[in-house]
């Protein structure tokens, strides 16, 4: 029995603003329950993992991420490539969808170092992707002691003012990956937490570094030969003594001590109301309300940071399914629904008809140039030059790998959206006959562009 | 939808009014107030009410960010310089090849349009020129070119997005605002909204297509369709073609596009564009070649812009500049590799042009700076002098805001025409604040909910 508007509504609600946009009947199947549809998919054993031989371990990503450029390139592509594969292969895609909002909430740019574009594939399969449903500290904990983060934020030289190579050097720290750990990654601006507390974040992280291949064999350096490019903890530049932060002070213990303190800074209310705010933000509306947020981020403060039990609270909100759609999708959303509407692929051969534009359109995936990720709200992306750009994108897409598609736009419509399209936009793609102009249109629907 | 409480990002006065419950105001102080200006680009709504410019004039400011680290001493070659021949060796570019700008300098036979430009005394150099921070690393060294500051910071703002928070609320610049042209660059970035408009290369669909889609999104979403049409409005005016022109670069295109956008009465005042292909590390040739090749793309570009913005080529102030130099000694594959001293150009009908300026340090091994040409100015004066003399912006804002701790750093006087400075030297100002880093989305909720 088809689906009731309403029902059909909701259904399109669970694929488009929790998922990757609807396959041709993925309405259907996704049937009359659409939050126990959400739920089956995150109980779903193994959603989150890709598993392909061909990708890189830690081991190897970060020794490849110490040699030459064109070797990291092929990693980076390879890794890409698989990403898409799993955003294609899942019927729903919240999953994907989490898995997207953590990588980005830990925002890198593979252009500033090979150091991260060999490695932010492994980063996202082994630590985002590994935790995405367990627990926040530990998918932060994973995340800061990767080298790609490490290098991107400029913790690798990091050297404690007292420790005994910063007085033999007259070295010091560098604050960048304390101040993001607090401002983006946890707490958050107006937190609660004082410039001192910056300092003394990073004074934690100093010796958190990683093996460079310049460093191996030689005297000085004293790194192990046996892993290039893996995290270092360098004792002897770490900061000695006790160092007091947010209140509470932190015993000499080490690389623990940092991590201790991270650990605590994860259980703070701050930190829950965030990530629950992001959440809210990324999924349901640009201006969330208290309503909206609380409930979140009281799952998440009362459950230990569980990010499952998070993303619970979050479906589970009233707004979740009640406020309109009015979100945009992002231009890598977009390609991905687009693949996913047509049953397509990106083409080996042709790449460049994926990145090209996304490319344009600033948001190609892990190259977004500030840690602060991509923009969430809809005004980053809904402007003028956006939208022609939308256009001509999406006519782009329908002549690169619509080639053999079959239905006419209108079935494809009636298919992706069920009684969920409205009246307008299903008589407009009846009477447009032309196959080019008719899913152009589609990709440039309201239904297509709102999420 | 309740009352519009004003963001805290935007200038008190305008907050000030927004509080005293001006309508219009208060609409383009809520969180859409991005895409309200942004998506206003040429619609009457945006046509700003402003007294007459400073003077009379209504100045034109293009910034041109040269990607890569361009290579200084072959662009604005010092043939007086006895070292320059021995130092260059295979890619010394002969003294009979070159324009003579000076007694001293001569220039890039590449860039012919610029060397018309300053015979006709409207373009000039500033040599030795440098970032503050020369850590010789392209993301860092563009991060800090743009970000204005002294040193490394992580996220920041950039300068031209603090000087529209800064500058008055009647001021031209400001209510007509900046625009991107293509990628969107640090420079612009920050909670001041900005346009956009990229050339790219994408074929637009054919007429019928594109009427469906607006018809469409006329009857379904007024914001999607208001977005659409202010770009396409912008495209046509931005890429109309020229009489009797065959295929003409992207580049060409992106200065086309920014000269018509600018002379548009209801246009921007500011725009900013990237030329990439830089970094010449092997090939660097000398009258033909790598080097000659870019420094060509962005001469035609300049010729391009001449010619499309004839009406306010007077007005114009063109700034060119790149993230570091190069080496002045020559490497194994002919080329150069990352240095820190370099040149910056200046063209238009504004600049007081037909010389060279700074102060050159030599290029005998003593004189370098490690392998690479010595800074001698600081490229914060450059960009300070064209903004106190062209733009008339005061001094206090210039070393406080735009660029933050940079007294000690000098405007650099008599790059142009105007000498708007002058009268700015004792101005009293009211320095409005400017955010160093963008207001986080989840700061504005703590205060809105007084967390």
């Amino acid at each position: 029995m088809p689906l009731s508007a309403r029902e059909a509504q909701r259904a399109r609600v669970a694929l488009q603003r929790f998922g990757l946009g609807p396959k041709p009947g993925g309405l259907a199947r996704i049937g009359d329950d659409a939050l126990q549809a959400l739920k089956d998919e995150l109980d779903t054993p193994k959603i989150s993992a890709i598993e392909r031989g061909s990708l890189p371990t830690y081991a190897t990503a970060t020794r490849v991420s110490q040699g030459d450029f064109s070797e990291m390139e092929a990693v980076r592509e390879r890794e890409l490539r698989a990403r898409i594969d799993k955003h294609l292969s899942v019927d729903i895609g919240f999953v994907e969808r989490l898995v997207m909002f953590w990588s980005n909430h830990f925002s890198m740019s593979i252009n500033k170092d090979g150091v991260i574009r060999g490695t932010y594939g492994q980063l996202e399969r082994d630590v985002i992707r590994k935790h995405v449903l367990g627990k926040f500290a530990d998918m932060h904990l994973g995340v800061m002691r990767h080298p790609a983060m490490i290098r991107y934020l400029d913790n690798q030289d990091s050297i404690g003012p007292n420790s005994e190579t910063g007085k033999a050097w007259g070295a010091g720290y560098n604050e960048n990956l304390g101040r993001e750990l607090l401002e983006l990654h946890t707490l958050g601006t107006g937190g609660g937490y004082s410039e001192k507390d910056v300092t003394s974040m990073a004074l934690l992280l100093t010796g958190w570094s990683f093996v460079r291949w310049w460093e191996i064999g030689q005297d000085w350096a004293d790194v192990p030969d046996d892993r290039p490019g893996q995290f270092f903890f360098r004792k002897e530049w770490h900061e000695p003594g006790a160092i007091s932060f947010m209140g509470k002070t932190y015993a000499p213990d080490g690389q623990k001590q940092a991590e201790k303190a991270m650990r605590d800074i994860a259980r703070k209310r701050a930190t829950a109301e965030h990530i629950a705010f992001k959440l809210v933000r990324h999924f349901i509306t640009d201006e969330p309300t208290k309503a909206m947020v609380d409930p979140v981020a009281n799952a998440f403060y009362k459950s230990g940071g569980d990010l499952k039990k998070t993303a619970l609270a979050l479906i589970g909100l009233p707004a979740a399914f009640d406020a309109p759609l009015t979100k945009i999708r992002t231009p890598y959303e977009l390609s991905i629904a687009q693949f996913r509407a047509l049953g397509a692929r990106y083409r080996s051969d042709a790449m460049w008809l994926f990145y090209e534009p996304l490319r344009a359109m600033d948001n190609l995936p892990w190259e977004r140039p500030a840690p602060d990720g991509y923009p969430d709200e809809s005004w980053a992306w809904l402007d003028p030059d956006g939208m022609t750009i939308r256009l001509d994108t999406a006519m782009l897409a329908v002549d690169a790998y619509a080639g053999d598609f079959k239905k006419s736009a209108y079935e494809l419509g009636k298919s992706l959206y069920g009684a969920s399209l409205s009246d307008t936009t299903s008589d407009a793609l009846m009477w447009t006959t032309d196959k080019r102009a008719g899913l152009t249109l589609l990709f440039m629907s309201p239904e297509f562009q709102r999420r | 939808m309740g009352r519009i409480i004003p963001p805290e990002d935007i200038s008190p006065a305008l907050r000030a009014a927004a509080l005293q419950g001006c309508e219009e105001s208060q609409l383009l102080m809520s969180r859409r107030s991005m895409l309200g200006i942004t998506a206003g680009l040429f619609s009457a709504a945006f046509t700003p009410r402003f007294a007459s410019a400073v003077g009379g004039s209504d100045p034109r400011l293009l910034v041109v960010v040269l990607r890569g680290g361009m290579d200084g001493v072959n662009a604005v070659v010092p043939h007086g310089d006895p070292s320059y021949v021995s130092q260059r060796g295979d890619i010394a570019i002969p003294k009979s090849a070159t324009q003579p700008l000076d007694g001293f300098f001569g220039l890039n036979p590449a860039l012919s349009a610029f060397g018309s430009m300053y015979s006709a005394k409207q373009a000039a150099a500033v040599h030795a020129v440098c970032t503050p921070l020369r850590n010789r690393s392209h993301f860092e060294c563009q991060d800090n070119l743009e970000s204005g500051l002294p040193g490394l910071a992580s996220n920041p703002t950039g300068w031209l997005n603090r000087l529209l928070q800064v500058l008055p609320g009647g001021s031209p610049i400001r209510s007509h605002g900046a625009i991107q042209i293509g990628e969107a660059p640090l420079l612009l970035r920050g909670p001041a909204p900005v346009l956009g408009w990229s050339p790219t290369w994408f074929s637009h669909p054919p007429e019928n297509i594109t009427s469906s889609v607006t018809r469409l999104l006329k009857m379904r979403d007024a914001e999607l369709y208001k977005a659409l049409s202010a770009g396409l409005k912008s495209d046509e005016l931005a890429e109309r073609a020229g009489s009797g022109e065959g295929d003409v670069s992207g580049l060409r295109k992106a200065f086309r596009g920014a000269a018509r956008l600018l002379a548009a009465n209801d246009g921007p005042r500011i725009a900013v564009l990237s030329v990439g292909n830089f970094d010449t590390h092997s090939g660097q040739g000398t009258t033909d070649g790598f080097l000659w090749g870019s420094l060509h793309e962005l001469d035609s570009g300049l010729d391009e812009f001449r010619s499309s913005g004839s009406a306010i080529w007077d007005n114009t102030v063109i700034v060119m500049a790149t993230e570091f130099g190069r080496t002045v000694k020559v490497n194994g594959d002919d080329g150069t590799d990352h240095g820190s001293g370099t040149v910056a150009l200046l063209a238009g009908g504004a600049v007081a042009g037909g010389k060279v300026h700074g102060d050159w340090p030599g290029l005998a091994v003593r004189n370098l700076d490690d392998d690479s040409l010595m800074p001698t100015t600081d490229l914060r004066s450059v960009f300070k002098g064209v903004l106190l003399d062209h733009l008339g912006v005061a001094p206090k804002l210039l070393d406080e805001k735009i660029f933050p701790e940079s007294k000690a750093v000098k405007p650099l006087r008599g790059l142009v025409r105007s000498r708007a400075g002058d009268a700015m030297a004792d101005a009293q100002v009211s320095v409005a604040p400017a955010a160093m880093r963008p207001l986080s989305a989840i700061e504005r909720y703590r205060r809105l909910n007084a967390i």
